[in-house]
């Protein structure tokens, strides 16, 4: 009951997502207005963002979202990195950083292991710690995940549904029955289907398919999927090689506004599928208002300022974070994002 | 006539087709959909990649080599003529690429040729080092990730319909892309070379036993050189198909193909010692891996499932093969005594 | 004198620090049949690998045709017209007989295509010049290896030869097919075609050769006249010893039979075949290359199980349906073809040795017993004389008498009641042999029941005390060997 409860308040906020995004800064996300913000503008607290690395448009994308930050509230925040993805220079980069005295670090670590007993001098050192997408830390103030894997798949499912018109036969792509998280995706969007949309079905007969994390797969198993079962009229998929594949199925046979797909995928990727209208929507989260609530995140935890749930980073979908299940530490938004033919030019990446 | 039949059950190629067909009927029992146009248009289509992988493999196995580095070498063929092509706001037509790629891939594959032909090291071990190497320099040097807009002319050739097959119950449309006239000319070009030129009679040779081919009169490391040299034009050649097919170029989702295809060839009753198996075996035994892969959902085998059931097929497969092929070498001996 | 077609002088090769050829010469006559003779090792095979392009020489000179050759690849031998029959007759087991026959003209003749219907026709006449019968689509790997040999000749006649080289070619013939080897060589002759016949079986050349060449330990000892040469003088000149060969007499012969078949039976290979073996005694087998010889040796041995018929161990009967059967009754098999059955090439003599008693070589924890497999190895090396720097070696380093010495080492290591040798002395150099004989003649004599199964039949009448005669997959004759000749062999064998 308590879950379910949890799931309809998430897609209720999501709901309002897709409407807003395209206004960034609603009235309640302007980190500009926060005091803890202008007192570290004030002080000059110097925070470091550590990517994985910085060629990828993932992460060139979360520079800009820090950068933005800097400019609008005058924050000495900036991202550095070590241009290669490797464990071992991201240590050495935190150790610089450390024996330079910044006041906080905010790292995407490469490796939980490695980076986590680097981590342990800086706080040592009295460092401000925040991670994203590093939950099994030990060593940090707080982990900041863009939602939780329930929250997110039950968003996936909203935009099915949307693109199915609310009806009809649907099954759910994986890229490996053994991939986690994909699978708590797709059973938290079943379960929100279930909920939410009577009219919808899930393919009993083949509930889960893998795509092996690759398109050319997706795609063969789009088109035997459609071929096996002529009733069938939508797919959902979480990795972000699924949804495009199934794209290029469509897109072949003819499908176009009779099937229909949505999941993770990569904007600038598929920009062409979106404008085209095979592909309706795909569902993302947006690295460059990671990289913002981590900054604001650090900016509180420097002021000591009672971080208690649900917590407004000031961020779009990350202003009401509250705690995973049994952590202290990680804090989960609803900081998902759908793309469509409209924005999907304004990503960078 | 009852000879040649005869004959003809001495070698793989009947048995594998058998597989074939007998799966084939009991997908159309289970679904009726396979012997529709679409279906079998989008097999072929399936098959167009991995096909060409798999004649590239043949040679190295028919040589008594082995390459396991044709993913990596196609793939940083591919992605390195895709990148230059970008970059230069290349717009013209397909040739260019394929030039290019092929061009790349005879270099990359005279790396694995010099080391196995004129060093005479194990193929083996030499491709799994080339293939870290392509690989690592993919990453390391150009930096790879998915370029999701290829040139036009490769857009237009990968999606540009060869056969258009509509299945007039579900309204389904499948394309067979012009890539396949590729792998048709490849193959074709293959099996004229094995067939009808000393230079392919003689990798059956080496194959065979390299001394004797090299106390005949062949040259053993060059032949073995220019092997692997054909691979990687080959490969390279499959790698821009495979980009133009799928509209974008994935630096990573080709590895880890080489186990699939190898198996497939051996299938076809190719022998990984050396010197023995058809081309038609080979192209048989990889549309069964093709088969059994894009059918999985046809024949309502539970996903949980389906890696098992592939694994089974490969291992009855050659068990099937083998045991036959040991059993009509018997009998011919036996025959052979009885002449003598 | 006429001008030579082949003169090689002074020539050296050596590879690492073993010098092959010390400095042999070797004077060939156009349309002579010439023997070159020699022990296993001595360079007989390295000088035919200078001749045909695949070794490079370190010095000396060759000529052939009067033309002076420096440099000689593989294929300017064969454009000159040298043609080589090797002992392993480097075919191509992967391709047809039609292919095998006619790869290398095709190739020779520096075409860039294959026709098949040229490959055919080449391969069809290559056949016919020796009337040779076979199925030109069949793999060559499934052919006997007599047929193996007579596609290799066919295809060395194919080329305008002027030299047709034979690496010992009639190790695997049987009589009748030498008679027919001999026509062809002699009929070649009058083609004005020299003949290099390469061979250690002395009543084989003498009835063939003009002349002879003798190498001995990388230097030629001795080279002359077919009719100058004798018996004697042909042991000496090849091993540099004289022997006295010792016609074995059996001694000490047990009353109850070892070993006794009774109505032994397989279907397609021979039937009921009945015979005893005692203690002491050596029992020869003979007969044609496909009488059905072979196959009792395998079945006696488990490795081809007799379908009917019973097998007694010292009067029990047993059941021997496998190799493991055997060894355990204490029979032990020294095959006909060692390298492919009996070694294991890669491995190293020592291993190879022990490898039947492994199970004994056991400490009294379980564990192997390093020491005790390194005494047994030395005594076994010891005993038999192999000639082996170190026992750690590969057994491909020894030669074939040397390795044939190892396969029987690892039986005798395990205490045998019965050994069965199919072939014994087969491509095995005239002291090997000798040695070897030695060896069985005394085992013998220390109780142990020996069969030896052989066509070769001096070495059958010398070192049995009775033969039996197969023809046709029955026992056609058995004679104490006091009281046979070869001839008498010969007609039951036919």
């Amino acid at each position: 009951m308590k879950k379910t409860l949890a799931i309809t308040l998430c897609a209720a906020m999501a709901a309002g997502m897709i409407g807003s995004y395209t206004s960034v800064y609603a009235a309640e996300a302007d980190p500009a207005a926060d005091e803890s913000v202008a007192k570290a503008a004030e002080e000059g607290w110097e925070i470091a963002v550590v990517p994985k690395d910085s060629t990828n448009p993932w992460f060139v994308r979360m520079d800009t979202g820090v950068k933005e930050f800097a400019d609008e509230t005058g924050v000495n925040c900036y991202q550095i990195d070590t241009g290669t993805i490797d464990a071992t220079t991201q240590a050495q980069l935190v150790e610089d950083l450390i024996s330079q005295g910044v006041d906080a670090i905010c790292v995407v670590p490469v490796d939980m292991a490695s980076m986590d007993s680097v981590l342990q001098e800086a706080k040592d050192a009295g460092i401000v710690v925040i991670a994203h997408e590093g939950a099994d830390l030990q060593n940090v103030d707080y982990d900041i995940e863009a939602f939780s894997n329930a929250g997110y798949g039950a968003f996936i499912m909203q935009n099915l549904a949307e693109a199915m018109g609310e009806e009809g036969l649907y099954t759910t792509m994986v890229a490996s029955l053994t991939n986690g998280s994909h699978n708590e995706w797709a059973d938290a969007a079943v379960e929100y289907q279930k909920e939410n949309y009577p009219n919808m079905q899930l393919l009993e007969e083949n509930p889960r398919v893998e795509s092996d994390d690759n398109g050319d797969t997706a795609y063969n198993v789009a088109k035997e999927l459609i071929k096996t079962y002529p009733d069938l009229k939508g797919i959902m998929g979480t990795s972000s090689f699924d949804a495009p594949g199934v794209a290029r199925a469509i897109q072949e046979l003819g499908l176009q506004d009779k099937f229909f797909t949505s999941g993770t995928g990569m904007p600038a990727d598929n920009a062409e599928l979106l404008k085209s209208g095979t592909l309706k929507s795909l569902t993302l989260w947006d690295p460059a208002q990671a990289g913002k609530a981590m900054v604001d995140l650090a900016c509180k935890v420097l002021n000591e300022q009672e971080i208690a749930a649900p917590v407004n980073l000031d961020v779009d979908g990350y202003t009401e974070m509250t705690f995973r299940e049994g952590s202290e530490t990680v804090l989960e938004g609803q900081g998902w994002i759908t793309i469509t033919a409209d924005n999907v030019d304004d990503m960078g990446f | 006539m009852s000879r040649k039949i005869k004959k003809a059950f001495r070698s793989n190629e009947p048995y594998i087709l058998i597989i074939i067909v007998i799966l084939g009927i009991f997908i159309q029992i289970r679904s009726g959909q396979f012997f529709t146009g679409n279906n079998i248009v989008d097999l072929l289509s399936a098959l167009i990649v991995p096909g060409l992988f798999a004649i590239a493999e043949f040679l190295a196995l028919i040589s008594g080599g082995i390459d396991v580095s044709f993913p990596a070498l196609a793939s940083l063929s591919a992605y390195a003529t895709t990148k230059m092509l970008l970059d230069m706001g290349y717009e013209g037509n397909v040739i260019v690429p394929f030039l290019i790629a092929v061009a790349i891939g005879a270099v990359l594959g005279a790396v694995n040729g010099f080391f196995i032909g004129y060093l005479n090291l194990n193929a083996m071990i030499v491709t799994l080092g080339t293939a870290s190497i392509f690989q690592g320099f993919m990453q390391g040097a150009l930096r790879a990730n998915q370029l999701s807009v290829i040139p036009s002319g490769m857009k237009g050739f990968g999606t540009a319909s060869f056969i258009t097959a509509t299945n007039k119950v579900n309204g389904l449309t499948s394309i067979l892309p012009y890539t396949f006239i590729i792998l048709v000319v490849v193959c074709a070009a293959v099996f004229y070379l094995l067939r009808y030129t000393i230079f392919g009679r003689g990798i059956y040779a080496i194959g065979g036993n390299a001394q004797s081919a090299h106390t005949a009169g062949f040259h053993v490391e060059r032949t073995k050189f220019l092997i692997y040299i054909i691979i990687g034009m080959i490969a390279s050649a499959a790698g821009v198909c495979r980009v133009c097919m799928m509209q974008q170029c994935h630096p990573t989702n080709m590895l880890g193909m080489e186990m699939n295809i190898i198996a497939g060839v051996v299938l076809g009753g190719v022998a990984l010692t050396g010197g023995a198996g058809t081309l038609t075996g080979c192209m048989l035994g990889t549309f069964l891996i093709i088969l059994v892969e894009n059918s999985m959902i046809l024949l309502g085998i539970p996903t949980t499932w389906s890696d098992v059931f592939v694994g089974l097929v490969i291992v009855i497969g050659v068990s099937l093969t083998a045991i036959q092929s040991a059993r009509s070498s018997k009998g011919k001996k036996s025959a052979a005594k009885g002449e003598a | 004198m006429a001008q030579s077609l082949l003169k090689a002088e002074h020539v050296k090769i050596s590879f690492g620090n073993v010098h092959a050829l010390r400095d042999v010469s070797l004077e060939i006559l156009p349309g002579e049949i010439h023997c070159l003779m020699g022990e296993n090792g001595c360079g007989k095979s390295t000088i035919i690998k200078i001749i045909s392009g695949v070794y490079q020489r370190d010095g000396g000179t060759v000529e052939f045709n009067g033309q002076k050759l420096d440099k000689i690849t593989p294929i300017d031998a064969i454009n000159l017209g040298i043609q080589v029959i090797y002992q392993d007759f480097a075919l191509f087991p992967n391709l047809t007989v039609a292919e095998n026959l006619a790869l290398n003209t095709e190739l020779a003749s520096r075409k860039k295509t294959v026709s098949w219907k040229n490959v055919r026709k080449i391969a069809e006449e290559a056949v016919a010049k020796i009337n040779f019968q076979v199925d030109m689509d069949q793999k060559v790997e499934e052919l006997s290896v007599a047929q193996k040999q007579m596609v290799a000749i066919s295809r060395a006649l194919m080329s305008n030869a002027k030299l047709i080289i034979m690496d010992e070619p009639t190790t695997a013939l049987t009589r009748k097919e030498v008679d027919a080897l001999f026509k062809i060589i002699l009929k070649l002759k009058e083609q004005g075609i020299a003949i290099l016949f390469i061979s250690h079986k002395l009543d084989e050349v003498f009835e063939i050769s003009d002349r002879y060449t003798i190498f001995r330990n990388g230097e030629m000892v001795a080279a002359g006249n077919m009719k100058e040469l004798d018996d004697k003088k042909f042991t000496y000149y090849m091993t540099g010893r004289e022997f006295a060969d010792k016609v074995f007499v059996a001694e000490n012969v047990s009353d109850k039979p070892v070993l006794e078949l009774k109505n032994l039976t397989k279907e397609g290979a021979f039937s009921d075949i009945s015979l005893t073996l005692r203690r002491g005694e050596i029992l020869g087998i003979t007969g044609l290359l496909d009488s059905g010889r072979t196959e009792l040796a395998l079945s006696m041995f488990g490795m081809l199980p007799a379908d009917s018929g019973e097998i007694l161990k010292e009067g029990k009967p047993v059941k021997i349906a496998s190799p493991r059967d055997a060894i355990n009754c204490n029979i032990g098999f020294v095959p006909e073809d060692r390298l492919s059955e009996g070694l294991f090439l890669t491995q190293s003599i020592g291993d190879n040795i022990i490898i039947s008693e492994i199970d004994r070589l056991k400490k009294k924890n379980g564990l192997f017993d390093h020491k005790k497999r390194d005494e047994e190895v030395e005594k076994w090396v010891k005993e038999l004389e192999i000639k082996t720097q170190n026992p750690d070696n590969p057994a491909t380093t020894l030669s074939g008498g040397n390795q044939q010495r190892i396969v029987l080492a690892k039986w005798l290591a395990c205490d045998l009641d019965v050994l069965i040798l199919n072939g014994p002395t087969v491509g095995v150099d005239i002291g090997s042999k000798h040695d070897i004989h030695m060896v069985l003649q005394r085992l013998a004599g220390q109780g142990l029941g020996v069969i030896i199964i052989s066509d070769d039949l001096p070495e059958v009448i010398q070192n049995c005390s009775r033969v039996l005669v197969i023809k046709d997959g029955r026992i056609k004759s058995e004679y104490d060997t006091q009281k046979v000749n070869e001839k008498m062999i010969i007609d039951d064998m036919m």
